[in-house]
């Protein structure tokens, strides 16, 4: 268990596609517990993607039960390995934020419905129904894992630059 | 990194406007780039029809802005763009405004004066910071709309709502349409 630093761009790995993860071992399992650790340390962080850690691996975390926009609506703390979005619908503009992209926030426009699956550390494959602010999240994460980042999504010209406390 | 730790850069708020055309930017850059300093910052958009520059400049110091002067008058004098310098202390070089949610408010009906003075008043009365605002005449020159869209940074503890309510009473003495929304950035 370790809260592991933050890779920021430039930093190259977060605009390179992950490889995909062909055996789930302890080390994958760590990686996760490190994953979540990390999340838990970043200021009202939803979700932390591996390349963001400096590991090209088709792996995230995401929970938005204790951020205000997803509290209502979520499926607690996922681990995530290797996730395939099968189906979306809807649009809504969120303006964003991203510990690997500091001090720099912009409207990206995301599906606001989504189906995911993927599959757990102990090997259970899930498939589960997001919708509203974890739809996003989970969008935003899996970018990590293609290789993207939300500048590459931006919606509008509008974007801010602003000292940011808490997202709670 | 950002612009409020640059101990050793001297900076200049840079203001260019001219009559649309193509390669505008391109003509207001090359001054600043062939003088060696970096745009920090901007914000550049039409309005009706002049292309309208805001730049945050630094360059290394000594520098002064007698040098920038000097060669924007020189383009001016080839291109017709009209450029205003003004050098930053310290102090001014990075936003300080509220750290309290960001909203976003739209202000729409028919055209009258006062709109935006209103609006912004009673923001300010309130220690709302606008940190972006827009405005637009649509419609038709018999019918004409005032658009007017803005983001403002709300003093700690002031919410959506409570910006909601104090606009209300203006919603109805304007005659206009008012909408606020939140849009405080997500950490993802």
């Amino acid at each position: 268990m370790a809260v592991r630093n933050i890779v920021t761009y430039p930093n190259q790995i977060l605009k390179t596609p992950c490889q995909v993860v062909e055996q789930i071992d302890d080390w994958v399992r760590q990686l996760v517990d490190d994953l979540v650790d990390t999340m838990h340390a970043g200021p009202g962080s939803v979700g932390v993607a591996s390349p963001q850690i400096g590991v090209s691996l088709r792996v995230c975390v995401i929970d938005v039960s204790k951020n205000r926009h997803g509290k209502d609506n979520n499926h607690g703390l996922m681990l995530i390995i290797n996730p395939e979005i099968l189906a979306r619908s809807g649009a809504a503009v969120m303006r964003e934020g991203c510990m690997s992209v500091p001090d720099y926030t912009g409207d990206v426009e995301r599906a606001t419905e989504l189906t995911l699956r993927f599959t757990e550390p102990d090997g259970t494959v899930r498939e589960i129904e997001a919708s509203g602010f974890e739809a996003v999240a989970i969008q935003h994460e899996l970018d990590h894992l293609d290789g993207l980042l939300f500048l590459d999504r931006i919606a509008s010209l509008k974007t801010g630059l602003f000292r940011r406390k808490s997202y709670k | 990194m950002n612009l409020c730790r640059k101990p050793n850069l001297a900076h200049f708020a840079v203001t260019i406007i001219g009559k649309d055309r193509t390669g505008i930017v391109a003509d207001a850059s090359e001054v600043l780039y062939k003088l060696g300093c970096n745009v920090e910052d901007s914000s550049c958009t039409m309005l009706g029809g002049e292309f309208a520059m805001i730049l945050i400049v630094s360059h290394e110091k000594p520098f002064s802005k007698k040098q920038l002067e000097a060669d924007f008058a020189l383009k001016n004098a080839n291109t017709g763009l009209s450029a205003f310098i003004r050098p930053l202390k310290d102090d001014e070089v990075c936003y300080q405004g509220p750290v309290g949610e960001l909203c976003l408010i739209s202000v729409y009906g028919s055209d009258k004066s006062g709109i935006v003075y209103r609006v912004t008043r009673e923001l300010a009365d309130r220690g709302v910071s606008i940190a972006d605002l827009n405005t637009k005449l649509i419609g038709t020159p018999d019918d004409p709309v005032y658009v007017l869209v803005l983001e403002a940074a709300l003093p700690n503890g002031m919410t959506v709502e409570d910006v909601t309510n104090l606009l209300e009473k203006l919603k109805k003495e304007l005659s206009v349409e008012i909408s606020v929304r939140l849009i405080t950035p997500v950490s993802l």
